[in-house]
């Protein structure tokens, strides 16, 4: 079986903290069962050329912040590939993680009941809406801080974002501290001001 | 676009479900490391009816979340339809 590994993500920004996973690719030509899908995100060839193909925002990401870690014959795939086309599905996107946030915020105004699994939602969409919104701008920021480096900033509390980013890390990966219930109410009514910064930030964005 | 927050919506509905029981410690997620988390600071046995149908609902969905960006298939509307029947059998256990 043909194949390419690569490393991406945070590692490749040196973003690194005790929550901080090495992200790993596999690029494969064929079932890949000996490859732990767990440990790796396996895609076939064929795959991340279409990725490339549609300016994917994963495409971009590999693009920007991958490193290459195993190749058979000494040639780099993604490196080959050359740029992504342009990203045009942000409109999609960014409509996508909006009503993510939508729906985390409403259930955690309803119910206790899953809460960090609700704030970990928040901050996915909220990340990725910073994200895709800033690569339709063509500077894109794959960071998990992305909120906080777009302009206008989403102008949050600190102590609340790093609640969600904790949230995240327990709900992804099991790692970290329980989040108590005074940091869940912390949380709720700092994110009140997200549905008005994504609305500014979109704004800005002429298609 | 409407498979990944169908996706989110599903294990939500889990998650709602399973942390309806009352534990030392809330189901956070639906990744082996929460999984595991939730079973070993619970004193869960893992053989059990309950955390066997939350793993077989993760695999499930970890499989739909693979196939998110492929095409829709029969497959993937038959495996939607084993989350929800997941959703109904853990649903009971509670």
């Amino acid at each position: 079986m043909n194949m390419h590994i690569y490393a991406f993500g945070s590692i490749c920004r040196g973003e690194i903290d005790l929550g901080s996973d090495v992200d790993l690719l596999a690029c494969v030509d064929g079932p890949a069962e000996q490859i732990d899908h767990e440990k790796y995100s396996v895609y076939r060839y064929e795959r991340i050329q279409a990725l490339w193909k549609e300016g994917n925002p994963f495409a971009w990401h590999l693009h920007l912040e991958s490193k290459l870690l195993f190749s058979p014959d000494g040639t780099d795939f993604l490196s080959d590939l050359g740029k992504p086309a342009r990203y045009i599905a942000d409109v999609g996107d960014c409509t996508k993680f909006q009503k993510l946030f939508d729906r985390s915020y409403q259930e955690l105004r309803q119910s206790s009941n899953s809460a960090t699994f609700h704030l970990s939602c928040m901050f996915l969409a909220i990340r990725n809406f910073a994200t895709c919104h800033s690569l339709s701008l063509g500077h894109p920021i794959f960071s998990r801080k992305s909120p906080l480096l777009v302009q206008p900033s989403l102008d949050i509390d600190p102590q609340a974002f790093s609640i969600l980013t904790r949230a995240r890390l327990l709900s992804t990966r099991g790692f970290g501290e329980n989040i108590t219930y005074e940091e869940i109410a912390t949380a709720t009514e700092a994110v009140a001001i997200v549905p008005r910064w994504m609305k500014a930030l979109r704004s800005q964005h002429s298609p | 676009m409407i498979e990944f927050n169908n996706r989110i919506d599903a294990q939500r509905v889990i998650l709602k479900l399973v942390n309806r029981g009352f534990l030392k410690e809330e189901l956070y997620g639906l990744s082996s490391g929460a999984i595991d988390r939730w079973i070993r600071v619970n004193g869960i046995d893992p053989a059990d009816d309950l955390p066997r149908a939350v793993c077989e609902s993760a695999n499930k969905l970890f499989f739909l979340a693979n196939k998110s960006q492929e095409q829709v298939t029969e497959e993937y509307r038959l495996l939607s339809e084993e989350v929800l029947e997941l959703a109904q059998r853990i649903a009971k256990m509670i």
